[in-house]
């Protein structure tokens, strides 16, 4: 079987294991969308307040809830599953891709459903041309999408990895919230937002990176 | 139990001697014409960022030769390091945030990269001491630790050249190879400090691996029931 087949069938089951699980659709989108809901609460009811702060609310909701998505239960490999993988002779970064296409896919619609959300509560002044600021967007949840997969991988099996993971991967994706949070702010302010563009693919870049060169060990490491 | 060895009780001795000279120097040097005695603090923040770097630079190398020669020194020394670069990066900022609140006005500043991205290396590293500590088995510990200590590295040369990349509050290089910018006096203390702090940083790190190995040999010992025997069958049927 070919690399880009073993990528394909990869995230193929895992897509079918979330239709049959709807953990990411019917359990963690409402959940962030509740969350969505709940700053306007804390911050009280002040509407200038709430259309200023509405991307970056949404960013925050974002970034904490992809970390639930890439460590989502359904996606979870018992060891012994694992270790027939390995044994079939499977590429590891096949493996790893075709799982970080997964989550990637997962996250866009999780960002898809909760972005009119997020317009629907706070009602944002979004500044001329801001559909532009959705292609760093997405770009950063394609990175939110790997580097969770990556944590998801080096904690498998662990007892607290639920808790574990998130600690790992929220300083890592820093870079990608500053981009895709930022790409409004600085059309917003009349500038581009290719600087944030080159930030998040760059970042992308190194995180794919990293994945082909620890795909191996990271397989030794959880069997 | 085994006792440490004389050369480990001389480093620590000498480390310790090495920190009072600095502590007199630091407070010897001269006054700072605008930040007064504020400047002091200098002594102590330069260096203890300058080992956080050293010592998860020190992780990143142990995690790469546990990977290659896959002995359990490697990952002590690994370990270790990354402890020691907690610590000193919580001093670090901690030193820092004073130095701000004094100088600044502010003891912490979001706008400035270098504090924020320090703060996030902090907290990585923690992420890789927690990793750790979720296994007993210290053979799959160093098998994933390593993975993260060899990754996480990516972000020391980021928050040192952060001050460059992005204008803020934070000053750049103080000392560079075109020459430092501060008076002789001032720059010798801190040079001894800076001297001081790495062999105070070689001492822990030498003891902290004394005290790993120590414990991995109480963990592989055999428990205190294994040394009564139980009755052999020849014993009974004499009986």
């Amino acid at each position: 079987m070919s690399f880009a087949r073993q990528v394909a069938e990869f995230c193929r089951r895992d897509l079918l294991t979330e239709r049959r699980a709807g953990e990411v659709v019917s359990i963690v989108t409402p959940f962030g969308a509740v969350a969505l809901m709940s700053f306007p609460l804390a911050f009280g009811i002040d509407s200038a307040l709430l259309s200023r702060v509405g991307p970056a609310v949404f960013w925050v909701v974002v970034f904490l809830f992809t970390m639930q998505i890439a460590l989502r239960h359904s996606a979870a490999e018992r060891p012994q599953q694992r270790a027939v993988i390995a044994l079939l002779g499977v590429d590891p970064f096949a493996r790893l891709l075709g799982r970080t296409l997964a989550a990637a896919i997962l996250i866009l619609v999780f960002m898809a459903i909760l972005f009119p959300a997020m317009l629907l509560f706070y009602s944002p002044d979004l500044p001329d041309g801001w559909p532009v600021a959705l292609i760093p967007g997405a770009l950063a949840g394609i990175g939110l999408a790997q580097v969770g997969t990556l944590a998801a991988e080096v904690t498998a099996g662990l007892r607290t990895r639920t808790t574990l993971a998130p600690l790992i991967v929220a300083p890592l994706a820093v870079p990608l919230l500053l981009a895709g949070s930022q790409a409004l702010e600085s059309l917003a302010s009349g500038g581009s937002i290719l600087p944030w563009t080159v930030l998040v693919v760059a970042t992308d870049l190194a995180l794919a990176v990293i994945g082909a060169a620890i795909a191996r060990p990271l397989e030794e490491a959880s069997l | 139990m085994s006792k440490p060895t004389p050369w480990l009780r001389v480093l620590q001795l000498f480390a310790l001697a090495a920190v009072a000279v600095g502590l007199v120097m630091a407070l010897r040097a001269p006054e700072d014409a605008f930040q007064g005695e504020y400047a002091r603090i200098m002594h102590v923040h330069v260096p203890t960022s300058w080992l956080a770097f050293l010592a998860f630079g020190v992780t990143a190398l142990g995690s790469v030769m546990w990977r290659i020669r896959r002995t359990r020194r490697w990952d002590r020394l690994a370990a270790a390091s990354a402890e020691l670069g907690v610590v000193f990066t919580g001093l670090s900022l901690a030193t820092g945030s004073l130095w701000g609140g004094a100088v600044w006005g502010t003891y912490w500043d979001w706008a400035d990269p270098r504090m924020a991205t320090t703060a996030l290396m902090f907290f990585v590293y923690l992420g890789y001491l927690a990793l750790r500590r979720t296994t007993d088995d210290p053979e799959a510990a160093a098998s994933r630790s390593s993975l993260l200590g060899i990754i996480a590295v990516v972000q020391v040369p980021l928050v040192y050249f952060s001050v460059n990349l992005f204008r803020s509050l934070h000053q750049t290089q103080s000392v560079r190879p075109g020459g430092a910018t501060m008076p002789t006096e001032m720059l010798v203390a801190m040079l001894v400090n800076l001297a001081a702090l790495t062999v105070l940083y070689a001492a822990l790190l030498a003891t902290r691996m004394w005290v790993m190995k120590r414990e991995e040999e109480v963990e592989l010992a055999p428990a205190a029931g294994a040394g009564v025997a139980p009755p052999r069958l020849e014993e009974v049927g004499d009986a």
